[in-house]
């Protein structure tokens, strides 16, 4: 019996051990978010002096290094500025979309951030039931009739694509380029369309292979089925791999980055965020990412709405690729030059990219 | 020379004299051989109660170690506990939140609960409560048109019929082939998943939703609740009520038992085990299809979309195991459950914690329980023999 408690104890003490190890690293990322240890300091958001954003996730985490993290950063980085106080509540189950919406309209919160196409309509729902509060729906279009105090953020995909696809037709040298994607939504279709009218702008002889993931809720979470696709364009002689849908598009970029060449002759393209960031597996390829600038559009709209310049309905967020960051010697400066050039026109509208939503 | 002799003798005195108050004690009804005698008094009394002690037990751990867990991040567990529980059962969002999520915890736990009885493990509840949501989805839009009672027994009774179709698939390849049903059930878990995610990008989907989802429940067939009480819910108590009475009092549910506990001497006795085995997994799938029927006409966003069934199917095991197979059980299991469910959200939002820490006090219970070792260590040798879960039978 003796032997049995001290072996517990032990274990306990281990336990506790990797725990404190735990929470020392979280510490600091769960601190900024959640207020409960500091409540006390911060100010009572139903006073129209304290500026309160609230945030609810989709299902997932403010570190998925997908756009919840971005929406997230995106706050944090004007919260300075604006001498906003922030939190969020991060989503576990679909069907709590309302209620944690509800937590920060309970607590009087100035500025909802919901994240995701998939909240839009509890975003409205909440919009209509507290037209006091202002709702910034983060990649959620906004349909007639809008709802006036909710802003729909959200981004020309196929812009971000034109010039990703600007950068891979006037960079290839076999005159094949490949595209993976998820399922066959809007958002993927934008990215698809604008990346093989960019290459064919640059390159009248280039050929794009596209591929969707067929429906299915595994659509963006599927690297297996994206890697296989993208050994067959790079089988066909493609040099050029876009990935673009969550999972599924890593596994496209990761196959890439273990081909032989790979950052030399073979090169991917990221997508949604700089995933140089994101996705070290694809460094020896990941020239760029077709980027939205998730970041900086919270932000805007943060500030507009503190300048009470919001405006309801859609807000366009800017897009375009991100850094070359280790390609930046292997990218010819006249490449360089022509992309910038190109990403200049697309946003003040000079330049279509031949996409028609819907 | 009086004393040396004294002593001994006084020895012998109390040796003597004490006899006969041990053997005053009733003496004990002939055990087993080697078998320690059934304990009395309180001792008597928890072991008797031990399927009740043992989650009360293991949940009051739970909470400890999860305690140990919330102080490492930084918060007070005291007030980590007092926020969770006064949001789940003080105030009426959170009460009404706790109920919503206790029906399909009690219909799914109940849809695990009846298997057991028979020796079954039924692992897909998940799938049978898919299969009840999305054939509710499909009927209630069919009869969009008739007026809003009508649509939701439609839909209830579609999901019933549809997630007992499910059940009893795994019901007859055991019956009949002898398939595992564990086997079984996991893989109609995954073949339901494919066949509604074909269903819901193609013949079901709403072309007005951007995303693959079903057509909402129309306004009028949409659960209302009263107050803060889900109309779900009554209809779960009552079935729980009526399944424990089942298992009881009808000659069904003692077939049933008596199956499970030696289906050999069943058999002799002229029960006929492939129909008690497909009728068992039929009332759990119709069960399960139920708790997803009402999901769809009670829960925003009311459609089945991508994430809806959640893990509540798999949650039913955990409620089972936690009521320790008894029907009445599953309540207060469903209610501890639906509470930490309910109050993660409010809890993440006032002390910064990850709402997970809730699945984590669920995970620890769980474990607690289906471990022998709370029993082992409060009862030693008075331990009730077999766990349920270790029952089932394959063949």
């Amino acid at each position: 019996m003796r032997s049995h408690v001290k072996l517990s104890a032990v274990v306990a003490a281990g336990l506790v051990a990797a725990l404190a190890g735990c929470g020392g690293s979280t510490g600091p990322s769960t601190g900024s978010g959640g207020g409960g240890t500091n409540s006390a300091a911060s100010g009572d958001c139903s006073s129209a002096e304290v500026f309160c954003v609230g945030l609810v996730t989709d299902v997932g985490k403010v570190d998925d290094k997908g756009f919840n993290q971005a929406a997230w950063e995106g706050v944090e980085q004007v919260k300075g500025e604006l001498g906003a106080q922030t939190k969020f509540v991060e989503t576990t189950d679909p069907k709590d979309y309302a209620k944690n919406i509800k937590q920060f309209t309970d607590a009087k919160y100035d500025v909802i951030v919901t994240v995701g196409f998939l909240m839009g309509d509890a975003t409205r729902a909440a919009g209509k039931q507290y037209p006091n509060t202002k709702f910034i729906g983060f990649d959620q279009f906004q349909a007639d009739p809008v709802v006036p105090n909710v802003t729909g953020l959200i981004f020309h995909e196929d812009q971000a694509g034109y010039a990703a696809g600007y950068l891979a037709g006037l960079m290839t040298k076999s005159n094949k380029i490949g595209v993976v994607l998820g399922q066959e939504i809007p958002p993927t279709q934008a990215y698809a369309a604008g990346y093989e009218n960019g290459a064919k702008a640059a390159n009248p002889s280039v050929t794009v292979s596209k591929v969707y993931h067929p429906a299915s809720n595994t659509a963006f979470n599927d690297p297996v089925w994206g890697a296989g696709e993208a050994k067959k364009m790079l089988a066909q002689g493609a040099d050029f791999i876009f990935g673009a849908g969550g999972n599924t598009g890593n596994g496209a970029l990761q196959e890439a980055a273990k081909t032989a060449g790979a950052g030399d002759k073979i090169f991917c393209i990221g997508v949604d965020l700089d995933q140089w960031d994101t996705l070290p597996a694809a460094h020896p390829c990941l020239i760029t990412s077709a980027e939205k600038h998730e970041k900086d559009g919270i932000g805007e709209l943060l500030k507009a709405i503190k300048g009470n310049t919001i405006k309801p309905g859609n807000f366009f967020g800017t897009a375009g690729i991100s850094p070359f960051h280790d390609f930046d010697s292997k990218v010819p400066a006249d490449v360089k030059t022509k992309v910038a050039d190109i990403v200049k026109k697309l946003a003040d509208g000079s330049q279509a990219t031949g996409y028609k939503a819907g | 020379m009086a004393d040396p002799r004294d002593e001994p003798s006084g020895a012998d005195q109390g040796v003597v004299t004490t006899q006969p108050t041990t053997e005053a004690t009733p003496p004990p009804v002939v055990p087993e051989r080697g078998a320690p005698p059934p304990p009395t008094g309180v001792l008597g009394l928890l072991v008797r109660e031990q399927s009740i002690i043992v989650p009360l037990v293991a949940v009051v751990a739970a909470l400890l170690i999860g305690a140990l867990l919330i102080r490492a991040q930084g918060v007070n567990p005291t007030y980590a506990y007092q926020t969770l529980f006064t949001y789940s059962f003080l105030t009426a969002d959170g009460l009404q939140g706790t109920f919503e999520k206790m029906v399909p915890l009690i219909l799914c736990g109940l849809a695990v609960v009846i298997p057991l009885r028979v020796g079954l493990f039924n692992i897909g509840a998940q799938g049978q409560l898919m299969a009840g949501a999305i054939a509710a989805a499909a009927t209630a839009h069919a009869v969009r048109e008739a007026p809003g009672v009508i649509i939701a027994v439609v839909a209830m009774v579609a999901g019933i019929l549809f997630g007992a179709m499910w059940g009893s698939i795994a019901g007859a390849l055991k019956a009949t082939r002898g398939v595992h049903e564990v086997i079984s059930t996991i893989m109609l878990n995954s073949i339901a998943a494919g066949l509604i995610d074909y269903l819901v990008n193609g013949p079901f989907k709403d072309p007005s939703s951007p995303y693959p989802a079903s057509y909402s429940a129309p306004d009028a067939s949409r659960f209302v609740p009263l107050g803060v009480v889900p109309i779900g819910l009554p209809i779960a108590l009552v079935l729980a009520v009526l399944v424990a009475w089942m298992l009881r009092r009808t000659t069904l549910g003692f077939q049933f038992e008596t199956i499970g506990r030696n289906r050999h001497a069943a058999s002799y006795a002229g029960i006929k085990l492939s129909g008690m085995i497909v009728l068992a997994m039929a009332i759990a799938g119709g069960l399960a299809g139920l708790a997803g029927s009402v999901e769809y006409l009670e829960i925003d966003p009311y459609r089945y979309q991508d994430g809806i069934a959640g893990s509540l199917g798999f949650d039913g095991i955990t409620i089972a195991l936690l009521a320790r197979s008894n029907p009445l059980g599953t309540i207060p299991a469903a209610l501890l459950v639906g509470a930490l469910r309910a109050g993660s959200s409010n809890l993440s939002f006032n002390t910064g914690l990850q709402p997970e820490i809730v699945d984590m006090l669920l995970a620890i219970t769980l474990l607690l329980v289906s471990l022998p070792i709370i029993a082992k260590l409060i009862f030693r040798r008075h331990t009730a023999k077999s766990s349920a879960l270790a029952s089932s039978w394959g063949s």
